[in-house]
């Protein structure tokens, strides 16, 4: 210890200079928004990369599950399969609006507030911004960033995240956001309240936005929370009529979607990759 | 024994007047060249995009006299200033702070024996008592220290090392013309 204590003593010259300069490199590094996106890229490769090392042990641990997780997404895909057979000479391979790839999740958070996976293909395959990801139950989210081998996906278990949606039965359209409470459910929101719907609808994906195709699961209806009926039940209990702040929107219906997946279990991803999505945005942009 | 007290207190306050003298100067010159190195010389703009660091003549005639962590300490200082004027906070303290790291070695290599720590000879004397090839290499392997740190971090890869290098030597060439010439001038004035 003395001789630590010599040794910073004799060289403390040494020892002021490199702390005032990995001081500059921090503010270089945090105050300029081209080196911080450098140096993130960087770390973000080596933290991805033994990410994969370890999922690549973990997975011989649930080769099990995951066997079975895919005889039953085969069942489901084949039957699929058999109801489009009749429809073959119509629908042509030329108008197919979206293309399908697999992807295997190396790392998935359900903890923070803005969850993200990340997966083992990147730009190198084909990746962008912006494309869907789906798995066999349904909706798993949206890419947000892509490096060279690996993307970075917004889960649906991201407060930032707004999907298009819609319920099966009445086609009303609204959007989809997390609360950033439940793990199993998600809110749908801008929907009328003239709208009949019930507790036990399904809810899928809206189409309206190219991202992910038209009526891909998400949930169903657990609970559906009305301004007017709140407030009507409130004053009835309280036999005042007041206006009190309530969660959900006035004239809109504030609706809790339970996810048909279990965003902790998930293991094979399929990104959605839209034809037509340049074409539908510069349109879009034109007005 | 009165006496020999109040000779060892005036001495002593002799003293700290010269310190503070040379604190007031090094002050004056701080605030000088940070801002002329801002408001002028960072739009100098020379064949597009070149601009001389003339404010490293702080760096370059600083008193041997002050020790070498306050030296560090206050070139941080003015390099992190510099960065306020050109936007891009951290670069330019880096840069100033390994000039002033590799100073000592650099005087050290350059006046050899000539070169005494403790500070007993001022800058003028190593001027007047030097060769014109001595100076020369003084300014140029401090300036050039300075700017290969400076560019490499403003790059931030390797990927434009020949453009670095290109900018380096361009831009020395640029800082050691002005650098000199202020240097000549300032001591022609002290005289």
């Amino acid at each position: 210890m003395q001789q630590v204590i010599d040794f910073i003593i004799r060289k403390k010259d040494v020892v002021i200079y490199i702390v005032l300069l990995l001081f500059s490199l921090t503010m270089i590094i945090n105050s300029n928004y081209f080196h911080k996106s450098k140096t993130l890229i960087i770390f973000n490769n080596i933290t991805n990369y033994t990410f994969e090392k370890f999922t690549f042990i973990n997975e011989y641990f649930e080769l099990k599950k995951l066997n079975s997780d895919l005889i039953n997404e085969n069942l489901f895909l084949k039957s699929e399969i058999e109801k489009t057979v009749e429809y073959q000479n119509i629908d042509s391979l030329k108008t197919t609006k979206f293309k399908y790839k697999n992807a295997r999740i190396i790392s998935n958070s359900l903890s923070s507030f803005k969850n993200q996976i990340i997966i083992n293909k990147g730009s190198n395959e084909g990746l962008k911004k912006e494309m869907g990801v789906i798995n066999a139950n349904g909706v798993v989210g949206i890419i947000k960033r892509t490096s060279k081998n690996y993307s970075t996906i917004m889960s649906l278990l991201n407060t930032d995240i707004k999907i298009n949606a819609k319920a099966k039965r009445t086609n009303h359209f609204g959007t989809l956001e997390w609360n950033g409470d439940d793990i199993n459910f998600l809110s749908l929101n801008d929907i009328p309240e003239t709208a009949n719907i019930k507790v036990g609808d399904s809810i899928v994906t809206g189409g309206m936005s190219l991202i992910f195709p038209e009526g891909i699961n998400i949930g169903i209806v657990s609970k559906v929370n009305s301004y007017n009926l709140e407030k009507t039940k409130l004053n009835q209990a309280t036999k005042t009529n007041q206006n009190i702040k309530l969660k959900s929107r006035e004239n809109y219906l504030n609706i809790e979607v339970k996810l048909h997946s279990d965003m902790g279990k998930i293991n094979n991803v399929y990104i959605i990759e839209s034809m037509f999505i340049e074409e539908f945005n510069r349109i879009k942009e034109n007005g | 024994m009165f006496i020999l007290l109040k000779v060892c207190l005036l001495k002593s306050l002799i003293e700290l007047r010269k310190m503070a003298n040379l604190y007031f100067l090094i002050f004056k010159r701080f605030i000088f060249f940070a801002l002329i190195q801002g408001f002028i010389f960072n739009n100098f703009n020379f064949l597009g995009s070149f601009n001389p660091y003339i404010a490293l003549v702080f760096l370059l005639t600083f008193p041997i006299k002050t020790s070498k962590i306050t030296f560090m300490i206050i070139s941080f200082c003015f390099g992190f200033s510099l960065d306020l004027f050109s936007n891009s906070i951290g670069i330019n303290t880096a840069a100033c702070l390994t000039l002033a790291f590799s100073r000592s070695y650099v005087l050290n290599f350059v006046f050899g024996s000539f070169y005494d720590p403790y500070g007993t000879k001022v800058l003028k004397n190593y001027i007047s008592e030097s060769t014109y090839y001595q100076q020369f290499l003084y300014l140029i392997s401090l300036i050039l220290i300075h700017h290969s740190v400076l560019f490499l971090l403003e790059s931030f890869s390797l990927k434009f090392l020949s453009l670095v290098i290109y900018k380096t030597l361009i831009t020395s060439f640029l800082s050691i013309l002005f650098c000199a010439t202020t240097i000549y001038i300032m001591i022609k004035n002290e005289k």
